[in-house]
């Protein structure tokens, strides 16, 4: 992506942000259990944090969601990782009744498999990849995609009917 | 699937069009249009398939997905102490805030929890003694600390009192409060940050949402001191992201955005944010669609509107409750509000006090003693005094012989002594003191030889005045004050008494003569520590001068500052500081001087020796700059600041911090004075001390051998402060395990101060018990028992009853018997060390715990495993903390 911010200090940007929303969302779940993870709301309390802290300022909160949904991507794609390793691992031996543990064993799959699709459709067309990084990771909406990628809504619509439609196909197809 | 992006586009384009055919046409359009790639008409079929269909992962809110995939196994928080948790309250910045509910009292609370912030023991000791400072603060309008603890997994909370109210400009405004209300509240509010102050916690994150107007109108602060324990959770490098993270922006004072020091002046500025708010329903700065990094920017570089601007301007209208004010009166308002929130916290109100007192006035419709353009320290108009770069040989010369000539020149002039004439007369003086005590930084500190001959001298010429006695006993009164900051107290001695004997017999009893040669010479009796004398001398000298000069004459000031002295050292320090404040008043209207530096360096010290160090801290820093701009950044009062700034850190227990500020101090002492001075020496003993506490011991060795080399030499072998710095060799020692080292150093220590003041002194027995220490740790345990029953004694004898140095001896006495096993022996001076030391209002708690450990082992050993256990049960409730003894 074209950004008016040095390589260096965009990493930095991206570690601060992948680090604070996932302290951000582990704090959510443990203090208020219950409650359903708000994305929206972790990108913008991630972002009050890292602005006020970081002394360089992405160039717009814009800018700031599109690190936030790549960083979003990470988090739970780690997660996910780790999770899908329980079942193989030791964990296997506990038993939750409720079967809420193989709900969340079966999403982190699905996840994975999401996270190497896109991947295959970044080689494909990139820009469709950064469209469904965003809309999905990122929460961005149909105005926001097009204005941060450059195009119009309606292309918009159009690449992600595409892209929804062939990541789906390969999802299905996964193991 | 092969990866052309050509290809993936003809796909998608086929797609697009395939999808708004209807089934039939579908395959037809497909197979017409992919006749070279037949596989390509299955896979835009399989596009339009899924394009049907909504249940991919895609469509999923991420939230679910999310839930569903984070690790939860953290379990959540239930339970906290001896709380139970019953909702979240609230999620603030640095953590969350819980009701819960104490079971056994049936009592709610507010617990904050602070995530993320997980303590490493040693940090957990710090925030526990920390927080023990603050449960102190007791007062009906600010928010109780009941508590403050980690949880297993270190992991810090704090248990507050639980406040149901309405921020405070929320209730103003649905209240409409008319003006009389807002300003009692206000007044409540600053009452409150005063009552804190005084005990030297600064609230620092200041902000309505913090002030809750409880259900019988009164206000309520909370969150006290929370922002400095925050801050101090936190590794130092991060320490600016922390501060910046629990800062509300628009109630930041500049000095906190450019992470300069923080102190009462911060919170005052947020009063007055408060206030403008307050008077006006908005925020002196529009925040509203800045980041932060803009909102700095705006907060450090523009004036806020007057709050009567903003209230009268067109097209707005004033807060509710208050139309209907005057012009006068917002005049007035603008005032109070702009003097708390001047972005120089040098300009601001210096206390809150001073701010409540301008609420007062103009609630009495008296004049504010805060005026629109007072600079109470006008540093920038300042003439910085240039020294003549003569050697003192030379400018000593010039002065002390220059005034006989000068003296004598006056043969013909009236002999009565106006103002003008004494107060010029002062300004010599004056002139020829600083010259000697360090008026030029490169000529160095007066104790050359060269000077000394040259003072003799210049007492030679004076009797030579034999004929003019008034100008004699002038200059016998000057030189004996040079010998006297010259550390030669007979000769000033002799001098000053002359002097005194001299105006006497020229003034009669009374005279402002005489007056001021009986301050001097009072200043001279308290350094040789003959405190009544002193303070009767300079009593009666400053009555007479008051009688005769004006308030603000210089002689007045300097036996007002000098009588300041005398009280503090008594330790009247609430006296000390009225009359040294006063002092301070008078001096400050007309600008930075030295005299005013002085003054206020007095009174800084007696702040300190009060214990309200956060005043004494403050004071300090506007003391340093001015004496930076006075005097040049490498003059000795710019070290001497800076020694008082250390010294304000280590009483604080921030070691670090002390030994930076000594460490700059003695940069700049020591090429003043040089190496083998004993200011110097005294420097070395403070940065010594500083390091010995971060157990930075070669280091502190090394200050500390420099220190005792230079005492030894100008002191001789056997004198106090040669004792002291042996004392704090000797723990370094001990700290290294060189227990020979220490032992000797101890050794010495107590034959010293034997050769002082006597076997029957406290100090005595304080080097006994350190040198049974020693014994102890080289397990020589009779030894140990046998001096640690003496010291114990002799403890008993001098000093008040229940003292902590008793109290420890006896531990420690207890805890070697402990060690041998004689357990029945070991329980009486451990229950009565233990119990004299809890109930100390700071007890140093690694001796009670060392205390309570030894007492359950010799209460197993003894049978009695009820008592046993009573002691270990003390010990898990209180947090074990480590402290300096």
């Amino acid at each position: 992506m074209d950004c008016p911010v040095e390589r260096p200090e965009l990493d930095r940007l991206f570690s601060s942000t992948y680090e604070e929303l996932k302290r951000l969302a582990a704090s959510v779940r443990r203090d208020e259990p219950g409650e359903t993870l708000n994305p929206t709301a972790l990108v913008n309390e991630a972002y009050l944090k890292l602005a006020r802290s970081l002394r360089i300022q992405p160039a717009s909160r814009l800018h700031f969601k599109r690190i936030a949904a790549r960083a979003m991507r990470q988090v739970l794609v780690e997660a996910a990782r780790r999770r899908s390793a329980q079942k193989r691992g030791g964990d296997a031996l506990m038993v939750t009744l409720d079967g809420s543990r193989d709900r969340a064993v079966e999403c982190s799959g699905e996840l994975l498999a999401l996270d190497a699709a896109l991947g295959e459709l970044a080689e494909l067309e990139p820009r469709q990849a950064q469209m469904v990084e965003y809309r999905f990771f990122g929460g961005f909406d149909l105005s926001e995609t097009a204005s941060v990628l450059g195009v119009s809504e309606s292309t918009v619509q159009r690449d992600w009917r595409a892209a929804r439609a062939w990541l789906g196909r390969e999802l299905r197809r996964a193991p | 699937m092969s990866r052309d992006p050509q290809r993936w586009a003809r796909v998608q384009a086929l797609f697009h069009q395939a999808v708004d055919l209807t089934e039939g046409e579908r395959r037809a359009f497909l197979e017409r249009e992919c006749g070279d790639a037949p596989e390509m008409v299955e896979e835009v079929l399989g596009l339009v398939e899924e394009d049907g269909r909504s249940d991919s992962i895609l469509e999923r809110e991420l939230g679910t997905v999310a839930d569903a995939v984070l690790d939860g196994s953290v379990p959540p928080v239930r339970v906290v102490g001896p709380y139970r948790i019953r909702r979240v309250l609230g999620r603030g910045g640095m953590g969350v805030v819980y009701l819960a509910e104490r079971e056994d009292l049936r009592s709610l609370a507010a617990i904050k929890v602070l995530r993320d912030a997980s303590l490493s023991p040693v940090r957990r000791d710090r925030f526990a003694r920390e927080q023990r400072m603050l449960a102190h603060l007791v007062h009906p309008a600010i928010g109780r600390l009941y508590d403050a603890d980690t949880l297993p997994d270190g992991t810090p909370y704090f248990v507050m009192e639980y406040v149901e109210g309405v921020p405070l400009t929320d209730y103003c405004e649905r209240e409409a409060a008319p003006l009389r209300a807002r300003l009692r509240l206000f007044r409540a509010v600053c009452e409150a940050v005063q009552v804190a102050h005084g005990q030297a916690v600064v609230h620092r994150d200041l902000k309505p949402s913090n002030i809750l107007v409880t259900a019988d109108g009164s206000p309520k602060l909370l969150d006290f001191g929370i922002a400095k324990q925050l801050e101090e959770l936190d590794v130092p490098a991060q320490q600016t992201e922390t501060a910046l993270r629990l800062m509300t922006p628009a109630y930041a004072a500049p000095e906190q955005i450019l992470g300069e020091p923080v102190g009462t002046y911060t919170d005052i500025y947020a009063l007055g944010v408060i206030l403008y708010e307050l008077l006006t329903g908005r925020l002196p700065f529009d925040l509203s669609r800045r980041t932060p990094g803009q909102a700095e920017a705006v907060i450090l570089e523009h004036e806020a509107a007057r709050p009567s601007e903003v209230a009268r301007a067109k097209g707005s209208s004033p807060p509710p409750g208050l139309e209907g004010i005057g012009r006068g009166a917002w005049a007035e308002l603008d005032v109070l509000c702009l003097t708390a929130m001047h972005r120089d916290p040098e300009r601001r109100y210096r206390t809150v006090d001073a701010l409540v007192r301008d609420l007062d006035h103009f609630r009495a419709g008296e004049p504010l003693r805060a005026r629109p353009d007072s600079a109470t320290y006008r540093l920038r108009k300042l003439v910085r005094r240039q020294w003549k770069p003569l050697s003192a040989l030379a400018a000593a010369a010039t002065v002390v012989v220059g005034l006989v000539a000068f003296y004598t020149v006056r043969l013909a002039r009236a002999r009565d002594l106006a103002v003008e004439e004494a107060a010029r007369a002062q300004r010599i003086q004056r002139f020829t003191l600083s010259l000697f005590s360090g008026g030029d930084e490169d000529v160095g500190p007066a104790d050359s030889l060269h000077v000394v001959t040259l003072l003799d001298r210049g007492v030679h010429e004076a009797r030579v005045l034999d004929g003019e006695p008034d100008i004699q006993a002038e200059l016998y009164q000057t030189l004996g004050s040079i010998y006297q900051q010259l550390g030669n107290l007979d000769r000033a001695d002799s001098l000053l008494q002359a002097a005194l004997d001299q105006n006497r017999r020229l003034q009669g009893p009374r005279g402002t003569a005489v007056a001021r040669s009986m301050v001097a010479l009072g200043l001279l009796r308290l350094d040789q520590a003959q405190l009544d004398e002193s303070e009767k001398l300079v009593r009666e000298g400053l009555d007479d001068l008051r009688q005769t000069y004006p308030a603000d004459h210089p002689s007045v000031i300097d036996a007002e500052t000098a009588l300041g002295r005398i009280l503090q050292e008594r330790g009247l320090y609430d006296e000390a500081v009225a009359v040294l404040d006063r002092a301070v008043q008078t001096l400050s209207g007309r600008g930075a001087s030295q005299e005013l530096s002085n003054t206020m360096g007095e009174l800084a010290n007696t702040w300190f020796y009060a214990g309200n160090l956060a005043a004494s801290d403050s004071l300090n820093r506007v003391l340093l700059d001015m004496d930076r701009d006075l005097f040049g950044p490498r003059h000795p009062s710019v070290g001497d600041g800076l020694i008082n700034l250390g010294a304000i850190q280590f009483q604080l227990g921030n070691y670090a911090d002390a030994e930076r500020f000594y460490r700059e101090a003695l940069d700049i002492l020591q090429s003043y004075y040089g190496p083998d001075h004993p200011e110097t020496a005294s420097n070395l003993t403070m940065l010594g001390r500083a390091l010995v506490y971060q157990g930075k011991n070669e280091e502190a060795m090394q200050a500390l051998h420099r220190a005792l080399a230079i005492q030894e030499r100008v002191f001789g072998p056997v004198h106090p402060a040669v004792a002291s710095t042996l004392n704090d060799l000797g723990v370094a020692a001990m700290q290294t395990g060189d227990m020979p080292a220490a032992e000797e150093d101890y050794r010495r220590m107590l034959s010293i101060y034997d050769a002082v003041y006597g076997p029957n002194h406290y100090l005595y027995a304080l080097a006994q018990a350190n040198l049974a220490s020693v014994y102890a740790a080289e397990e020589r345990w009779s030894d140990a028992e046998a001096l640690f029953r003496k010291a114990v004694a002799l403890f008993e004898e001098t000093l008040p009853a229940g003292h902590q140095h008793t109290a420890i001896a006896r531990i420690k006495l207890g805890h070697v018997l402990a060690k041998e096993g004689r357990w029945a022996e070991a329980e009486g001076p451990l229950v009565a060390g233990y119990e004299a030391l809890s109930a100390q209002a700071s007890p140093t708690v690694s001796w009670l715990t060392t205390a309570r450990t030894d007492l359950a082992t010799v209460y197993d050993s003894l049978g009695q495993p009820e008592k046993a256990a009573r002691y270990r049960a003390q010990g898990a409730d209180t947090p074990a903390v480590a402290s300096g003894g």
